[in-house]
């Protein structure tokens, strides 16, 4: 289900703030932040944000394709490592 | 067999129902064409003459996205998702499903046919398969 028209993006207000006060100093610094379901507005495209994964940080420079999308989209949680593959690990179990 | 729009050759069969077999065009498609090109529901497609073919190919080319057009609207889609790394773009590199199913059991439309995958039992054979992958 799409979110209504109406309401317009969700964008974490201080992600908004963080930017467009990124942008008047003209300087660029990643922002960290935790709010992986934010949209990304065009006002984003070319800054740097480290999207929490739920253990650490992933960064991603945002280009104008993403606009639309939201941040988590870019910042996958979950890590697999292959089924009964014959890692370092399991080979020095033995 | 008439040929509506270049390749595509529906058989013999009513006008909404044949006109299905146009890659991009479904029941609801397929009924507001004949609607447009004023063709009465239930004609077969055999006994269309050529101005209702032509009014037919008419309207596909101006007003409808179908067969290679479609195909590649699709997959610039894909395509799009892919390089941006998004989540979607992801599961449609791995080749398992995008929308958030379970993939633990199911998902075989997606992940094909069945592979067995047995735990590498033993030093020796660990270290072998090791060497293979």
């Amino acid at each position: 289900m799409a979110r209504s028209i109406k309401k317009g993006p969700y964008v974490a207000d201080h992600l908004i703030k963080k930017v467009e006060r990124m942008d008047q100093t003209g300087q660029k610094r990643p922002i960290k932040t935790w709010a992986r379901s934010s949209m990304i507005l065009p006002e984003f495209v070319g800054h740097t944000f480290s999207i929490h994964t739920g253990k650490t940080f992933q960064s991603v420079f945002v280009t104008e394709n993403m606009v639309g999308h939201r941040l988590g989209e870019f910042a996958p949680t979950r890590t697999f490592r292959r089924h009964g593959s014959a890692t370092d690990k399991t080979v020095s179990l033995k | 067999m008439p040929r509506i729009f270049g390749i595509d050759i529906p058989g013999r069969k009513r006008v909404e129902i044949a006109l299905r077999y146009i890659y991009g065009i479904g029941p609801a498609k397929a009924l507001e064409l004949c609607e447009k090109a004023r063709i009465p529901i239930g004609k077969k497609a055999d006994d269309l003459t050529d101005d209702e073919t032509a009014r037919i190919a008419h309207l596909l080319q101006t007003e409808y996205r179908t067969e290679g057009d479609l195909r590649r609207e699709v997959s610039q889609n894909i395509r799009r998702l892919i390089s941006i790394n998004s989540y979607r773009g992801l599961r449609h590199r791995r080749g398992l499903p995008v929308r958030g199913q379970r993939t633990s059991t199911n998902a075989r439309t997606r992940k094909g046919p069945r592979k067995t995958v047995g735990a590498v039992r033993g030093k020796e054979a660990r270290a072998a398969a090791k060497q293979g992958s």
